[in-house]
């Protein structure tokens, strides 16, 4: 090689140099990219690999029973399957939610907008499908789990209320979660990981819902490692669900159907309460549905039936519908009475009505001479009409907000309604127009813009029932007990109410009361149940003004009256309140007494047969059925 | 012979040989892992055998005399050319593209990845006829031409990932030939022009993995796949890396062609950081080294021929590992030396016997 050539490879040995430093520069850089990803960011994309090779099957904590007192099941669990969509997994959402939808044969804008609907922010959060699928829907799915592993069949219980329509009303019913609810929900309890995912199943009406978190207990998990075809190919860990709590309800299911089987093909409700303690032994609305309905897929005429059935079956009359309290407003007209200073040995003449302010209001009878207890015993209206015009409105409504008429009861179920108790102030500010003295004659005998429920009712007596004059909270909770730990919650009041009986003749009201049922001439009289000692008091309502009856545009059944029945037993130490009320049943004496004379015999003879039966353990052990 | 003995200890780069081997164990190694329990475990068997070829390859290049290679390299590229046209004309369609030659026993020979050793000596033997410190336009001319009709001969295949590693060539070629600054700036103009122009070249796949390059979470289920899937695997490594056999990502399926292309986001996860820095230290050092007997070559020829296939290796290599983090968009590039395939390690096992071999005769007396 000629010396040039050295001198030639000067520019290429420089060239050399610069490459090196270009190269290390270069490694540099790269290396600090991927500093950057796995040590500053390592830890977010430790989680997304973390949820990319895991699959998070959520498992359903089996709802808590719900027993009645003496441990009967009223609402138990059995297995079932639902189909969750796994949309991280899924590679054509459209083609695997037509797959669903043909197989289950919906429509497939439903189940679209469905998945929409329910897509959490985060997609290895499955959506649920489909529930209650059948034996060959689960074969069906899982023959092509190779093609669609995005499917997931996931084993769950299914709520079964064991005596169908019975106590259907309190024990409400399950439903979706909207994601309203879940947002409401998440707010009270945030952080709070267990709470429903939208989709899931809870409770949304009566017991089911007023008690949600103590009947849910609180999800599970079942983690498997996937691959990238979504094939588990083994479980990484799982957090076992914890069961919701047994409740057990203050009702009697004994109680509870032989009220309900009054009621087959009638429309009414009836309630009754222990009046010591508030407890509600039995809660009937008429008619019923079928909760059992809304544990699987309700279809649109199942849907339709219930939503068109002239009687509102989802209507709970007990304590959502308000009527005119009729003549059963009489025994608290008649504290009001005592309370205002009349003597209650004070007679007034009745012939059959009576004019005030210009105007006949007619009596049912001629009833002539009658003292307060008459009064009761036969429901005369003119001696109401008398007192009431002599009391005044004011002193009436003052009398009705007292045993709690015109708010709600607290009564542990959603959606109560307060009911009216008309006043002078209640006109000028509600009505907006002053009260009308008339109308106060009205008022004295249950009649006129005076609402009340029936649950009111049965706790405004327990008022007159006790000796105290205690006005307990109806309530449906007796006993929460935790499965695992066998803890129990027993229901504690929180505020005690009552109506003053001091310096009062209270015997009398009782007396007159007890003549309703056990004597001649009382309005219930064919109901009386020998040593039962009922006292009680019948009412009707009307249903239309006398004109408009006479136009006879109506059905003859709509156009009778309600029939009210309201009473205990026994007299000296009640143990029962009932109040029965039988829409379109004309007359309390026939349509409402007889079964709240059933019900309360019923439930005395059974005290008397010896102490409360011991409270049954919740659990497979439980006894079934009713009795 | 018992003088070749004495003297080829001495002689021979032991530095460059040990990192190229070392690497190739990180492949093999890496292999086993990313290929363990399933179908494909006979892998990393193979793997060790390419290896063992690859070394006898070596040792074939460093035997020859690299001076007579770059005479005959003209009559070598021409062959190249030949094989390659044969191939998208008469050859078997395998895997949709026409690049390889079956040659039985279940192996087949991809020539795309030997062509670069040919096309790197023809360009040493072009460069070494224009020793000027700065390039002729002619020279410029011939080095474009000697690249780029192999380039479009294996578009034709089509094999986009091979054509591109041959890119390098002409970087290299022109860096180290010498190149008027106004040349730069042409080339630079024309570069644009060229990756502007071949936008409209490219198929609807190969837009799309531009596209996702550009944002991955774009469609995380269509082509973004896997870059954002080789993105997990990779950070999620963190410093110490999940350990030999545990990344979820490649084992579980996640991380696409993960014992090919992506074999080193495979080393990420396993490895971590430290694992990252080690092997990026280990190339930085091979390419060092290259860089170190190409200054002490004795003559032109031989130092533009370690410097040309070593760009070339190097370009892979930084494409590949600037892929697998979603710097560069994914092409079908491999990692040399680490990557699975026995015609890739092969090919790069002969490049590094020519490096040695121009090692090996740096004495004028040799």
């Amino acid at each position: 090689m000629p010396a040039s050539a050295r001198e030639d490879r000067r520019p290429v040995l420089s060239r050399i140099d610069l490459a090196l430093r270009i190269l290390w520069g270069l490694l540099g850089l790269l290396a600090g990219v991927y500093w950057v990803h796995q040590v500053l960011r390592g830890e977010d994309y430790e989680r997304q690999a973390e949820n990319n090779r895991m699959r998070k099957v959520p498992v359903t904590a089996p709802r808590g029973f719900i027993l009645d007192r003496n441990g009967v099941v009223l609402a138990e669990n059995e297995p079932s399957f639902t189909l969750l969509l796994y949309r991280r997994e899924t590679k054509d959402l459209d083609a695997s939610i037509r797959f669903v939808a043909e197989l289950f044969n919906r429509p497939f804008d439903e189940m679209k907008r469905r998945v929409e609907r329910d897509r959490s922010y985060y997609d290895f959060v499955p959506v649920v499908l489909q529930e209650n699928l059948t034996v060959s829907e689960v074969g069906a799915v899982q023959a092509r789990a190779l093609e669609h592993p995005e499917l997931v069949v996931q084993k769950t219980e299914r709520r079964v209320y064991t005596q169908g329509t019975v106590a259907a009303h309190l024990l409400g019913q399950l439903g979706e979660a909207t994601a309203e609810q879940v947002a409401a929900r998440a707010k009270t309890r945030p952080g709070d990981e267990s709470l429903p995912q939208p989709g899931e199943a809870i409770g949304q009406q009566g017991v089911e819902a007023s008690y949600q978190d103590l009947l849910a207990g609180f999800s599970g998990s079942r983690s498997y490692v996937i691959d990238s075809f979504g094939r588990e190919v083994g479980e990484s860990g799982h957090v076992d669900p914890m069961p919701g709590n047994t409740l057990q309800l203050t009702i009697d299911a004994g109680l509870q159907h032989l009220a309900e089987d009054h009621f087959a093909g009638k429309v009414g409700a009836a309630v009754a309460l222990d009046p010591k303690t508030g407890e509600v032994l039995a809660l009937v609305s008429a008619p019923a549905y079928d909760p059992n309905l809304f544990t699987r897929r309700v279809t649109r005429a199942e849907w339709d039936v219930i939503l068109t059935d002239p009687n509102r079956p989802l209507n709970n009359r007990v304590l959502q519908n308000l009527y005119s309290p009729g003549s059963t407003w009489k025994p608290f007209m008649a504290y009001a009475i005592l309370k205002h200073g009349i003597d209650p040995k004070e007679r007034v003449f009745c012939p059959g009505g009576l004019t005030f302010y210009g105007r006949p209001f007619r009596c049912h009878g001629k009833h002539g001479s009658v003292d307060l207890a008459t009064a009761l015993q036969v429901s005369c209206d003119s001696y109401f009409y008398t007192m009431g015009k002599r009391l005044g409105i004011d002193a009436i409504a003052d009398t009705g907000k007292h045993f709690g008429f015109g708010r709600a009861t607290g009564i542990d179920l959603a959606h109560e309604k307060a009911g009216i108790v008309p006043s002078s102030e209640w006109s000028a500010t509600v009505r907006k127009h002053p009260w009308y003295a008339g109308e106060t004659i009205s008022v004295a005998i249950g009649q006129g813009p005076v609402l009340v429920s029936a649950l009111q009712l049965a706790r405004a007596l327990c008022g007159i029932a006790n000796a105290d004059g205690a006005l307990p909270t109806p309530h449906l909770f007796h006993i929460g007990e935790n499965v695992r730990s066998g803890e129990r919650f027993v229901y504690r009041p929180a505020v005690k109410e009552s109506v003053a009986w001091t310096g009062l003749p209270r015997d009398i009201v009782l007396d007159g009361l007890w003549r309703v049922v056990n004597q001649p001439g009382g309005t219930a009289y064919g109901s009386r149940v020998a040593g039962l000692d009922l006292c009680g008091k019948t009412g009707s309502v009307q249903v239309v003004g006398q004109k408009e009856a006479k136009k006879g545009h109506l059905l003859p059944e709509q156009l009778r009256d309600h029939g009210w029945f309201i009473g205990f037993a026994p007299k000296d130490d009640a143990q029962i309140v009932v109040v029965v009320f039988a829409e379109h049943g004309e007359h309390g004496s026939s349509a409402a007494a007889p079964l709240a004379a059933k019900m309360a015999d019923y439930w005395v003879t059974k005290r008397r047969a010896g102490p409360p039966p011991v409270v049954a353990q919740a659990g497979s052990a439980a006894p079934r059925g009713a009795n | 012979m018992s003088r070749l003995a004495e003297v080829l200890p001495r002689r021979i780069d032991l530095r460059f040989l040990l990192l190229a081997a070392l690497l190739t164990v990180f492949g093999i190694v890496m292999v086993i892992s990313t290929t363990a329990g399933s179908p494909r475990g006979d892998l990393a068997g193979k793997q060790v055998l390419f290896a063992v070829l690859g070394l006898i390859a070596a040792g074939v290049f460093l035997a020859v005399d690299y001076r007579i290679l770059l005479q005959y390299s003209p009559g070598l590229y021409g062959l190249t050319l030949l094989v390659l046209l044969w191939l998208p004309l008469f050859g078997k369609r395998i895997a949709g593209s026409k690049s390889w030659i079956k040659i039985g026993g279940g192996f087949q020979l991809q020539p795309s990845e030997f062509a670069r050793i040919s096309i790197a000596l023809l360009l040493a033997w072009i460069l070494e006829n224009d020793d000027r410190p700065i390039l002729k336009t002619r020279t410029i001319v011939a080095i474009a031409a000697a690249v780029g009709v192999p380039v479009l001969l294996v578009l034709l295949q089509p094999d986009l990932g091979v054509a591109l590693t041959y890119l390098p060539f002409i970087a290299g070629a022109l860096f180290f030939g010498g190149l008027k600054g106004r040349w730069w700036a042409a080339l630079l103009i024309a570069g644009t022009l060229a990756v502007g122009g071949s936008w409209f070249l490219l198929k609807d796949y190969q837009k799309d993995r531009i596209r996702t390059f550009l944002d991955p979470n774009l469609a995380a289920r269509g082509a973004g796949y896997q870059v954002r899937q080789a993105r997990i695997a990779i950070g999620s490594g963190g410093i110490l890396g999940k350990g030999w056999k545990q990344g979820t990502q490649s084992r579980l399926g996640f991380l696409p062609v993960r014992h090919t292309d992506f074999i080193f986001a495979a080393l990420a996860e396993e490895w971590g950081f430290v694992g990252v820095a080690v092997l990026l230290g280990a190339y930085g050092f091979l390419i060092a080294r290259a860089l170190a007997i190409a200054r002490d070559a004795r003559d032109r020829g031989g130092s533009m021929l370690v410097l040309l296939l070593i760009v070339n290796i190097a370009g892979q290599f930084l494409v590949n590992v600037a892929m697998n983090v979603g710097v560069l968009p994914t092409t079908g590039i491999t990692l040399p030396f680490l990557s699975y395939g026995g015609s890739s390690l092969i090919a790069t096992w002969c490049m590094v016997g020519l490096v040695l071999s121009v090692a090996y005769r740096r004495y004028v007396n040799v």
